[in-house]
């Protein structure tokens, strides 16, 4: 193999590293958030409502907890709950959506018309039944995210599967008498890697704006595990008095996905560019 | 040419739409299937019984469910019951007030029509001339900072914007309400017109990111095409060029994905209508899914997942019939 032009990091664009630092900076707040799990639970009802001050950066809640630490202590949870969810949605996502567009005919026509199935339902009706029907913990909201987001990374997949299907490679190993699992092991999972990630990385976005919307509506995660919504669900009630319940949480959520998503779309500017290099 | 052989003269329109009908079936019925899975099989509804079932309704309505849903029959037969109630249009009757599915529906919709239907011109009204602009200058001062600033809408989680414009433009500014549908004096279009401008936008934003990338990329990718080439040297203006001969072919593909813009309104209606205070259908679903009202869950599911389907169908056939290579399957 020669020298592609770019490899690792540097394949990446500029906003795209960028973002990679974000989300490597988001997951060192993670890891020494448990330092702030107790500041974020101390109750001062004296202090409550607090504007953004030296003392308290963020202000404090209607509890007169500090909103910088709760924020903080609920980075993990976020983080985790996105990737987790993304990682089944992208499972079960994958696995339709390959199969599809692997064997094709008949197994495509009948997978394609579950694909169009889900998607034909509004994502949040069925995250909202998901998640306040089934006995609720961090496990439910996770499969009521992966359960319901896998349609996107199907059709991803498959068109996918099915373009590496017709390139010359694979149709040499079919000419030359490969097997079906070595053709798929040895030549369309290696290529359709790429595109994985891709997937992925928005998924990750994708799954931690659903878990906020599930724990702002009051269905998420249950207490006392506390995420970027729910600290957020907390704001409507005081939003005549308290700004920034609405606005830091929001803001750490919007980074955070922002991060993800910018991410993925420097992985896929990265794939496009190196699939176009012989 | 198969398929053609249904009419005898039918055209390759039609061949396309008969095609097309027939895939819908085995959909809709995956559908039914899903809907009554949902209410069916998780655990702790009334009707997968348990330990759970009798904490969660009360005496009567578990009875009128198990009524409804045949519940002394085996799974199979439950089914069949169900559909053929559906396709009868009996949805049942709500668990709150007891008055029918279809009626609790009915009074939601108008509003649902409302704020989707101006959160729809609003984000297609912006994006289209948005996409256009940024795509005519691919990498041009406009494009990198709209595509900047869509890209940002795109990540926004429509309750931090919906609690932010609140802040500024109910609480600051005084120059929008809070919430709610209209004032308790009445007031006149001026006063609903400000009741919806909040939720509407919060609504269309994140449709308009959307759109507006996919109008920008059918842009730029239609500007390189021979035909807006020729266009130019006929002597068509930029502008002409762009808006005549380029717009029409970006916006094919935006067309094919109208349909699955319902279901992302209807997604987005349940976030904004419960901060708003908007009595439309995804209010009504929302507090039908914390009442546990099982009848009103299961009738709006199966009724926004069937409309989508018509409409993904309907914007199927249209782009058949605008663009000959989506019938034969040859669209680029």
């Amino acid at each position: 193999m020669t020298a592609r032009p770019r490899r690792g990091l540097r394949a990446l664009p500029a906003g795209g590293r960028i973002a990679l630092a974000a989300v490597v900076a988001l997951w060192a707040v993670a890891a020494i958030s448990p330092a702030f799990s107790g500041r974020a639970r101390e109750i001062h009802l004296e202090d409550r409502l607090l504007p953004p001050s030296g003392a308290h950066p963020f202000g404090t809640d209607d509890l007169g907890r500090d909103l910088l630490a709760r924020v903080v202590a609920a980075t993990p949870i976020s983080l985790a709950i996105g990737l987790v969810a993304a990682a089944v949605s992208l499972g079960i996502g994958f696995t339709v959506g390959a199969t599809a567009g692997f064997f094709g005919g008949a197994v495509d026509l009948v997978l394609s018309r579950v694909i169009e199935v889900v998607l034909c339902f509004p994502v949040l009706f069925l995250l909202l039944a998901l998640a306040a029907l089934l006995p609720p913990s961090p496990a439910t909201v996770v499969l009521a995210i992966g359960v319901t987001a896998w349609p996107g990374d199907a059709r991803y997949a498959r068109a996918e599967v099915m373009r590496i299907r017709q390139l010359d490679y694979t149709r040499a190993a079919t000419a030359a008498g490969a097997s079906t699992p070595r053709i798929l092991a040895r030549h369309v999972l290696p290529n359709a890697l790429a595109p994985l990630i891709v997937s992925a990385a928005f998924g990750v976005g994708w799954a931690i704006l659903a878990e906020a919307a599930l724990s702002f509506l009051g269905v998420g995660l249950p207490s006392p595990a506390v995420s970027w919504g729910g600290i957020l669900a907390a704001a409507p009630a005081y939003i005549e008095e308290a700004w920034w319940l609405a606005l830091f949480p929001g803001v750490a959520l919007f980074v955070t996905v922002s991060a993800y998503n910018l991410l993925a779309e420097g992985l896929r500017a990265a794939t496009a560019a190196q699939g176009s290099n012989p | 040419m198969g398929g053609a052989d249904a009419g005898g003269d039918a055209g390759p329109v039609t061949a396309y739409v008969l095609r097309r009908l027939a895939l819908a079936v085995p959909t809709l019925f995956g559908i039914l299937l899903v809907v009554f899975l949902l209410v069916h099989l998780a655990p702790g509804s009334p009707v997968a019984g348990g330990p759970e079932a009798g904490r969660r309704l009360t005496g009567r309505a578990a009875e009128e469910m198990r009524r409804q849903y045949g519940l002394d029959r085996p799974l199979g037969e439950r089914f069949g019951l169900w559909i053929s109630r559906v396709t009868r249009l009996d949805l049942g009757e709500s668990f709150v007030d007891h008055r029918p599915v279809g009626v609790r529906i009915r009074e939601a919709l108008p509003y649902s029509l409302l704020l989707n239907g101006v959160a729809l011109a609003l984000a297609l009204g912006i994006a289209i001339p948005l996409g256009v602009a940024a795509g005519g200058r691919p990498e041009g001062a406009f494009d990198r900072i709209s595509s900047a600033a869509l890209f940002a809408l795109y990540c926004m989680p429509s309750f931090w914007v919906a609690l932010l414009l609140q802040t500024l433009f109910a609480v600051r500014l005084r120059w929008l309400p809070l919430f709610g549908v209209a004032s308790d004096a009445g007031g006149g279009a001026l006063d609903r017109l400000a009741h919806l401008a909040l939720p509407a936008t919060c609504l269309a934003y994140g449709t308009l990111a959307f759109v507006a990338r996919l109008v920008r990329s059918g842009i730029v990718e239609a500007s390189a095409g021979t035909y807006v080439l020729a266009a130019r040297a006929r002597g068509a203006s930029r502008r002409r060029a762009l808006w005549a001969h380029a717009l029409p072919n970006a916006l094919l593909p935006l067309v094919t994905l109208l349909g699955l813009l319902l279901p992302a309104l209807l997604s987005g209606s349940v976030i904004v209508e419960r901060i708003f205070a908007w009595p439309g259908l995804g209010r009504l679903y929302f507090d039908s899914i914390l009442s546990r009202d099982y009848p009103v869950i299961l009738g709006l599911s199966l009724l926004s997942a069937a409309a989508t389907l018509a409409a993904t169908l309907a914007s199927d056939v249209a782009a058949a019939a605008a663009d000959p290579r989506v019938r034969d399957g040859t669209a680029p």
